[in-house]
């Protein structure tokens, strides 16, 4: 049995987890909004919406995570600066690396939470929206009072699904030198020359994670099923 | 054995089965012998527990009592460590199985295999039977189930009738001493019922040894030697099938016979499915 | 905008998506030969079988690839006299051995997960139909259950192996030269990052969509026999 003596760096992955989960629910929150404008654009009557949308996601589940957390942490700076060179203007630009891992990760979860949303409206029985036609609502109003209260239902489990996956995909950010739960454990293992013991604790704690979200998310999803027919 | 020596042992007996899902009780208790070329009927309401007495001889459904003899050979039972009723050998159930062919409602024909395929498959793989032999005798059964040209087509390209034919033959492929058919055509829209009765009929006529759970009381009359009316887990009649489909003794079953809603009965019936035989 | 940083670079971008194919097959070939085992025992009803299957499969899917990569690459220098005892050291010293372990023992769990899903989704008949005729224990399972449920699963595994190719990305982190280790290495000496990044994104998006599209034949030549919808389709997140 290997003992976890974490020889006083504790500490550090406990605040490496923090900000693991900081930055996991900001890039979450801003999943959730790129999730309903791309699941909107999809759906729209608007031939550049959908090609907008749709391009979106195309890209994004077609480029790896990697080139794009570094693309928008090395590239999007330079190229800006590059721009601005251009209209002549000297400009340094420094992106913080919580803000761009925030950005990128919700970006890229985005494109899966735009999945999610389009399938939970489309789950949503036609009749409801008939009914909604029938009483005179207009497209906004039937929207907001018919369509998005029944489409949580549908998205739930998915959008927990995109948060597990998403969680993950935050260690990624240690490669932009944010100090989150993986780039502590990887600092920890380099001062003790102990990688495994950190690597494998750093491990522990994403597991965690992913236990208790799958917890909560089947609590949640219990709840949501209140007053709906399990099929 | 042969044919005159002694008293003939039935080629499948079955002795005081019973079985239970959960607190419904679906077998109370039913025995039966099938001797080598009988045809036996088995009819009864839905939820009578026609389909469980069948899938409990060959082991599909586990029997919590009762014995069952295929050939003279009783499939020895025990139990698991869970005390659950369980076949004490294994490999004893797999070569009973061999010995009796199923042919199930809606056919289970393996998806992913032709037609052909699906015939072979047991005599290669279960009996080792020499690949061109069993392909020899597929084509053979193919033809005579009328199925020949379909031989390399997939299940989900035949019709209901079509794939029922073809799982005949998978079964017969076996050469198995008892075929079971759990009601064969009741998956079958009403103008394919014929085709596959008559592939049965043939059988009957080639002198095989089946039970057959059917609605069809036309075709039990004409085909079957003897019918057995199951009713809430038990023998509730049995004889030659024209002397007790002519002249049925219990209401109940003359109720069966002649209601249309035979199927249904016990469902929309609630005063028929008491707990109380009435005479 | 000038892209002759970019025209220069490509024959090493393509050497280094050369090196991303080879590892994401080797990867997903040993995976796929993993997970029908750890499939099957995940299923079993014994404890000493369905629980070290059920451990291995939540940790790989529970924590990030990365760790894993660390682990095994980074973490095995901890064990280095046991590793050296046992004959294995000189593996565990190269990036691309500890690359393609990590990538295996991930993808074997997401592919396991896959395989008990298409396993359960085998209808009950036709298993039913195979024990009829006697078929039980492993024949069963060659014969009839895995094939059908290898069928069942191939839209999802097709999802699975397009996130194992852009997982391989992060093999660049130990040093590794895939695309991705090319595209770095290139805009550490050039200071052009967008460019290659893009580029590199680019390469990837075509072999991405090339493979989904060669699989999606793939897929309606095998699923001839079957009027049914596949278990588990597109859209279904299951990166890392």
């Amino acid at each position: 049995m290997v003992t976890l003596d974490l020889h006083g760096y504790g500490w550090m992955l406990w605040r490496g987890l923090g900000l693991t989960i900081l930055v996991g629910l900001g890039a979450m929150a801003l999943a959730v909004t790129f999730g309903l404008l791309g699941a909107w654009g999809k759906l729209s009557r608007y031939r550049a919406a959908r090609g907008l949308a749709g391009t979106y996601t195309t890209v994004i589940r077609g480029v790896p995570e990697l080139i794009l957390i570094l693309l928008v942490y090395y590239g999007v700076p330079t190229l800006i600066q590059d721009l601005a060179a251009r209209a002549g203007h000297d400009l340094r630009v420094d992106l913080n690396p919580f803000v761009a891992g925030i950005a990128t990760i919700g970006l890229i979860y985005g494109a899966f939470a735009t999945e999610v949303f389009r399938g939970a409206f489309q789950a949503v029985p036609r009749d409801q929206v008939e009914a909604a036609r029938a009483f005179g609502m207009g497209r906004a109003l039937m929207l907001r009072r018919i369509l998005l209260p029944q489409m949580w239902r549908f998205a739930l489990p998915g959008l927990g699904n995109v948060w597990m996956v998403l969680i993950k995909a935050t260690a990624l950010i240690s490669v932009i030198q944010l100090e989150e739960l993986m780039r502590s454990a990887d600092i920890a293992a380099r001062a003790t020359r102990l990688p495994f013991t950190f690597f494998f604790a750093a491990s522990l704690f994403y597991l965690g994670i992913t236990i208790v979200s799958m917890v909560i998310q089947g609590r949640i999803e219990s709840w949501s099923y209140r007053g709906a027919q399990r099929g | 054995m042969t044919p005159d020596a002694g008293p003939r042992e039935a080629a499948l007996r079955v002795t005081n089965l019973h079985k239970a899902f959960g607190s419904l009780d679906v077998l109370r208790g039913v025995s039966l012998a099938a001797h080598e070329h009988d045809v036996i009927a088995v009819m009864g309401a839905s939820g009578s527990g026609k389909s469980t007495l069948l899938r409990c001889i060959n082991l599909l459904d586990i029997p919590d009592a009762g014995e069952v003899h295929v050939g003279g050979e009783l499939i020895h039972m025990g139990f698991d460590r869970r005390g659950q009723r369980t076949p004490a050998d294994p490999r004893q159930v797999d070569r009973i199985r061999t010995r009796l062919g199923m042919v199930f409602q809606r056919f289970n024909l393996w998806s992913h295999m032709t037609v052909l395929q699906n015939i072979v498959e047991a005599p290669i793989r279960v009996l080792g039977v020499p690949r061109r032999r069993a392909m020899e005798q597929a084509d053979h059964l193919l033809r005579k189930v009328g199925l020949y040209d379909k031989r390399d087509d997939f299940p989900a390209y035949l019709s209901g009738g079509q794939e029922q034919r073809a799982a005949i033959a998978r079964a017969l492929a076996m050469e198995p001493e008892v075929l079971l058919l759990d009601e064969p055509t009741s998956a079958l829209d009403p103008e394919l019922v014929g085709e596959v009765l008559k592939v049965i009929d043939d059988l009957a006529a080639e002198g095989r040894t089946m039970l057959i759970v059917t609605h069809e009381i036309g075709f039990a009359r004409a085909v079957s030697s003897r019918t057995i009316f199951l009713h809430q887990g038990m023998v509730s009649e049995q004889g030659p099938s024209r002397q007790v489909l002519d002249e049925p003794r219990s209401e109940r079953f003359r109720q069966f016979l002649s209601g249309g809603d035979w199927g249904r009965s016990a469902l929309t019936t609630p005063s028929q499915s008491g707990e109380n035989e009435s005479p | 905008m000038d892209l002759a940083i970019v025209w220069e670079s490509l024959p090493r971008l393509l050497e280094g998506a050369v090196l991303t194919l080879e590892i994401t097959f080797v990867s997903l070939l040993a995976g796929l030969c993993l997970a029908v085992p750890v499939a099957i025992a995940r299923l079993s009803h014994r404890r000493i079988l369905w629980m070290p299957a059920y451990g291995y499969m939540l940790y790989f899917r529970g924590t990030p690839l990365l760790v894993q990569l660390f682990l095994v690459y980074y973490g095995s220098g901890q064990f280095q006299p046991l590793l050296d005892q046992a004959g294995v050291w000189f593996l565990f010293r190269e990036a691309y051995f500890c690359a393609v372990l990590t990538l295996t023992l991930n993808t074997a769990a997401y592919t396991a997960e896959i395989l008990r899903g298409a396993i359960i989704a085998v209808p009950r008949g036709e298993i039913e139909a195979a024990r009829s005729v006697g078929m039980s224990g492993l024949l069963l399972y060659r014969r009839i259950i895995l094939p059908k449920a290898f069928r069942l699963a191939l839209p999802a595994y097709t999802n699975e192996a397009v996130f194992l190719l852009q997982a391989t990305s992060l093999v660049s982190i130990i040093t590794l030269l895939d695309l991705t280790g090319v595209a770095r290495i290139i805009v550490a000496r050039s200071f052009e990052p967008y460019k290659l990044y893009i580029a590199a994104g680019l390469i990837y998006l075509v072999i991405t969509y090339t493979f989904v599209l060669v699989s999606r034949r793939l897929e309606l030549r095998l699923s001839g026999h079957r009027r049914e919808q596949p278990v588990g389709g597109v859209g279904s997140a299951s990166g890392r």
